[in-house]
């Protein structure tokens, strides 16, 4: 019975699927449209173009040419001291705030989804609510609390005898950090938050029932069983924070200690906008793609090396 | 449970992960122009015109940033039956304004008449951006201030109508300096003296700020100093920006720093404006066109500034230097209708009552070389008023006739621009001498206009 039911629901299906072909490819079609012409389309240009470019000649006052040039746009912007050190300080701002990230969105979500947290609701709420502000509001607000002569709180330490300078170059990528955290951290506990509600109450009494503790309860049971929401937060953090470009653009003009270049995708905007050549452009914004691709993928690799390893 | 992942939401973010590094050719695509077919604005209200028989009048796009200009085109509008303007307010061109003028002209349908920095001109026609407006404005040539109409003129053609410059001069705190018993500085020597009594005046006061930030800063004081950075030699162009003039300008402005004689931090930065209201930042070297700004960002320190030029080299001399040279307007390659916005472009910037309007609204230093019709240049009640009385045009009336006009700008100047902060950044940053980060920037620049293919030497 099972057997006959087994085999027969796949050709059943693949009649459905050839009867409803006409419907689906009409419901399918609008993302379709949709996906190439705003997704495919511009990876594929973005790739052409960084195969290209524009070149002049004498005194450069002359109209351009446009050439192929293979991989040419790569190997200058890989052979670019600045960009690659853009790349190293992206890992640096990674190595950082991937931890701290992980480690606050997990902890405020545990304390929240405790059962003994006062007012849930409200905080889960509060601690969502930076996340609503866009990012370069963010930074404007926070650029001013890093400034002296604007910042209320950077004020009252100097009147304690404490002199903190978040935008002088040792500490500026901590001050990022600190934006970025404020921004996100709610935003990844509510991940954690769902995938933390859909964990039945009954093991929770069970292992209760075996004497587990708060601390083991988490250990043995929450964590285990949260492991693929913290690895797909962890990922969306690794490429966040690749990518970072818009707390640096707004704080740029506030401090010494951050270039042009301090940021691959900064300097992929400035090499488009300021520089006007969107080939070099290109190669710089594939380049990090890439890099983003490996991390992300390099990390996956990582922790499902061994089929279903707790870590 | 065995997924490691929530696909629909590995999907999204990656998306997300990829769109955005796409996202600024995207955004370099879509800065087209958005069409003009709203144009019947208020200003063509007056409608009983009576001998515009020619049917429709053409319709024209300018693209500009400076704030307020609308009452110029409007003008224009209401003194022309058959053109007409519809002013399109974009970013200031080094911060997005230029990308989006070169992408409209390369996707072929780019604004009539745009905005550009004199400094830029070059980097428009190494992009091939500028119609050849010589037939239709090459006759006016005589109108406008020699150095500023040459600006716009490349192999003997009319590429740009000049509208304004940026004489520098000095804006300092006359109430200050007075109770310290100081004048305006006529000599470097005298602004380091003054430096150092304003500084030991107050534990917050500062003659200054050092603007590590702005490029066009740098190089008005390199350029008063006597430097010429970019020659032409032939096919080629020569750079220089290790010159004995550049260095000493460099080496002036390290001993400030050294001795916290100014205070380094970026103007027009929101730290900046807060020490120029509290008075803890007593002068400010800029163009002409400041004054604007000071009035609308210092508004209660009203009447207790004055202008004078900059300090000088040489005692008794009167060398002067623009900011970022100054502004024109040009017609963009691709404009259907090159005469009439070569027409507007004249107008707009020789035109007595318009040019009075582009000065009050702090376009800048009138490229017109009569300025005895331009009303709000021979009385301007409320900068006046700011400035506790003293007429300061006549200041810059002194500093325009004074501005080294063989200064070239290169192609590339963006590049130019973002070096030097970035160099003369990481000097005041990690404390290496001023000199070498005009060094590095020489070489910067010199890779940079190589690597495009232009002929360059150092």
């Amino acid at each position: 019975m099972t057997t006959t039911a087994r085999t027969a629901a796949p050709a059943a299906a693949r009649r459905s699927r050839t009867r409803h072909r006409g419907p689906l490819a009409v419901l399918v079609l609008p993302f379709t449209l949709f996906f190439v012409a705003f997704f495919v389309a511009p990876i594929v240009y973005a790739v052409v173009q960084s195969l290209f470019a524009v070149r002049s000649s004498g005194l450069g006052l002359g109209p351009p040419t446009r050439s192929f040039v293979g991989l040419g746009n790569y190997l200058q912007v890989l052979s670019s001291g600045d960009f690659v050190a853009s790349l190293g300080r992206v890992l640096v701002f990674s190595a950082i705030e991937v931890p701290l990230m992980v480690g606050v969105s997990l902890t405020l979500a545990l304390l929240l989804e405790s059962g003994r947290a006062r007012w849930p609701r409200l905080f889960r709420a509060v601690f969502f609510l930076p996340y609503g502000v866009p990012g370069v509001v963010a930074s404007l607000l926070w650029g001013f609390l890093y400034v002296p002569s604007t910042s209320p709180i950077l004020q009252g330490l100097d009147r304690l005898g404490l002199t903190v300078t978040p935008l002088a170059s040792g500490s500026v990528l901590l001050s990022i950090a600190n934006i970025a955290l404020w921004s996100f951290a709610g935003y990844n506990m509510l991940i954690l938050v769902a995938s933390l509600q859909s964990i039945s109450g009954d093991l929770y009494e069970a292992a209760r029932l075996d004497g587990a503790g708060d601390l083991a309860i988490i250990r043995h049971i929450t964590l285990p069983l949260l492991r693929p929401t913290v690895v797909l937060v962890t990922v969306f953090t690794i490429i966040g924070t690749l990518q970072l470009f818009v707390e640096p653009l707004v704080l740029r003009p506030l401090t010494s200690a951050i270039s042009s270049t301090f940021t691959p995708n900064l300097a992929a905007y400035n090499a488009a906008f300021a520089g006007n050549d969107s080939n070099t452009a290109a190669a710089m914004a594939v380049v990090l793609a890439l890099v983003a691709f490996v991390f992300s993928f390099g990390f996956l690799r990582l922790v499902n090396r061994k089929g279903n390893r707790a870590w | 449970m065995s997924h490691p992942l929530n696909p629909p939401g590995r999907r999204r973010r990656r998306t997300l992960a990829v769109t955005a590094t796409t996202l600024a050719l995207g955004l370099a695509l879509t800065a087209c122009s958005g069409g003009g077919d709203s144009s019947s604005s208020s200003s063509g209200g007056g409608s009983d015109d009576t001998g515009a028989a020619s049917g429709a009048p053409v319709e024209l796009i300018y693209q500009s940033w400076v704030p307020n200009i609308d009452q110029a085109v409007d003008a224009f509008n209401a003194a022309h039956d058959d053109i007409e303007v519809t002013l399109e307010t974009i970013t200031a061109g080094p911060d997005g304004g230029y990308a989006k003028m070169l992408s409209a002209v390369q996707a072929g349908n780019p604004a009539d008449v745009a905005q550009v920095g004199y400094d830029s001109l070059p980097d428009f026609m190494t992009a091939g951006a500028l119609a050849d407006i010589t037939d239709h404005v090459g006759d006016a040539e005589g109108d406008f201030t020699a150095w500023q109409w040459q600006s716009g003129v490349f192999a003997d053609r009319v590429h740009a109508v000049p509208q304004a410059s940026g004489p520098v001069g000095q804006f300092y705190r006359k109430d200050v300096f007075d109770e310290l018993g100081l004048a305006a500085p006529t000599t470097w020597d005298e602004y380091y003296a003054a430096a150092k009594a304003i500084r030991a005046s107050s534990p917050d006061r500062y003659i200054a700020a050092f603007a590590y930030n702005q490029a066009p800063w740098l190089i008005a004081l390199a350029q008063q100093s006597g430097a010429q950075w970019f020659t032409v030699e032939g096919d080629s162009w020569k750079v220089d920006l290790t010159d004995p003039d550049t260095q000493r300008m460099a080496e002036f402005w390290q001993r400030l720093v050294d001795e916290d004689l100014v205070k380094v931090e970026p103007d027009l930065s929101n730290e900046w404006y807060a020490d120029l209201q509290a008075g803890n930042v007593v002068s400010w070297m800029s163009g002409s066109w400041a004054a604007a700004i000071l009035e609308g960002n210092a508004p209660d320190t009203a009447g207790t500034w004055a202008a004078a030029e900059m300090p000088q080299w040489t005692a008794g001399e009167h060398v002067s230097a623009s900011w970022g040279g100054g502004s024109a307007n040009v017609v963009l390659q691709g404009s259907a209708h090159v005469a009439e916005a070569a027409e507007f472009a004249l107008w707009l910037n020789s035109d007595p009552a318009s040019v009075s309007i582009l000065n009050s609204v702090g376009a800048g230093w009138p490229a017109v070389a009569d300025h005895s019709a331009i009303e709000s240049l021979q009385d301007d009640p409320d900068t006046f008023a700011f400035f506790g009385g003293q007429n300061i045009y006549d200041t810059f009336a002194v500093a325009d006739a004074n501005v080294d006009t063989s200064w070239k700008w290169p192609p590339l100047v963006s590049t130019l621009y973002s070096s030097l902060t970035d160099n003369v950044k990481a000097s005041v940053d990690g404390g290496t001498p001023l000199v070498d980060a005009f060094a590095a920037t020489e070489e910067d620049m010199v890779a940079a206009l190589d690597a495009k293919g232009i002929n360059v030497t150092s």
